[in-house]
């Protein structure tokens, strides 16, 4: 699971199955990918390492290319909040 | 590695190259055969200039999509990079003469164009560099 930090936010992160989704889904590449969803492969290799959170078009263009809801792709965590360990352990 | 990333780096090197060899050329000027004449090691930095040609060294890359949201993101944070550190040196520039000579002090405006030789050089290098930065190293090149 892939997880980026977003600068000035420590403690908050999303983390992504772009990767794992993209093996599910008859393993296409990096490169269809990206000319799917209508961006560079570079950007695919930044989203899926983490090191890019991508824009809420882009991550829904990925979530629809895979035909899931975004938060299937996209997962928003936020250690600060103290609510966060009981959110995460809930059913 | 993208065409923003070549001509980054072919700024960042030509820069360099210029620079290290202004400063070499300059000292070994100094010492030789003084001051006015010495300052004609710094004709070296018009290597730099070879950078400039790099939009025409490198062609368009390949692929049905060569600029994305994250590149126009990496080149808005680099031109607010390279804005601040000009802002930086045209402020020293301007400020330490100041300080050093005094404020009864004046400079010849033949300066003025080296001053703003210098800024556009840092311009053009922070750019790159923040460039090159934001993009890692090589290209993220990892599977196909």
């Amino acid at each position: 699971m892939a997880k980026s930090e977003s600068s000035g936010e420590r403690g908050r992160t999303i983390t992504n199955q772009v990767r794992r989704l993209r093996f599910e889904n008859g393993e296409i590449t990096q490169q269809q990918l990206a000319d799917r969803v209508g961006v560079t492969r570079q950007t695919i290799i930044a989203v899926e390492s983490g090191k890019y959170a991508p824009s809420l078009p882009l991550a829904f263009k990925i979530a629809r290319t895979f035909t899931v809801p975004i938060e299937k792709v996209f997962q928003y965590e936020d250690s600060d909040n103290p609510l966060h360990e009981i959110l995460k352990t809930e059913p | 590695m993208n065409r923003a990333q070549k001509i980054a780096w072919l700024l960042v090197i030509t820069i360099s190259l210029g620079a290290v060899l202004s400063c070499i050329a300059f000292t070994v000027g100094y010492f030789k055969v003084g001051m006015p004449k010495a300052l004609a090691g710094l004709g070296f930095m018009s290597i730099a200039g070879i950078g400039g040609f790099g939009p025409l060294i490198f062609g368009k890359d390949k692929g049905n999509v060569t600029f994305d949201e994250r590149d126009k993101q990496i080149k808005r944070r680099a031109a607010l990079a390279s804005f601040g550190a000009s802002y930086l040196v045209v402020g020293a520039v301007c400020m330490i003469p100041f300080f050093i000579l005094g404020p009864k002090a004046s400079i010849s405006v033949t300066w003025l164009p080296s001053i703003f030789g210098a800024a556009a050089t840092c311009t053009f290098f922070t750019y790159s560099v923040a460039i090159l930065v934001q993009y890692g190293r090589g290209g993220e090149d990892g599977e196909k």
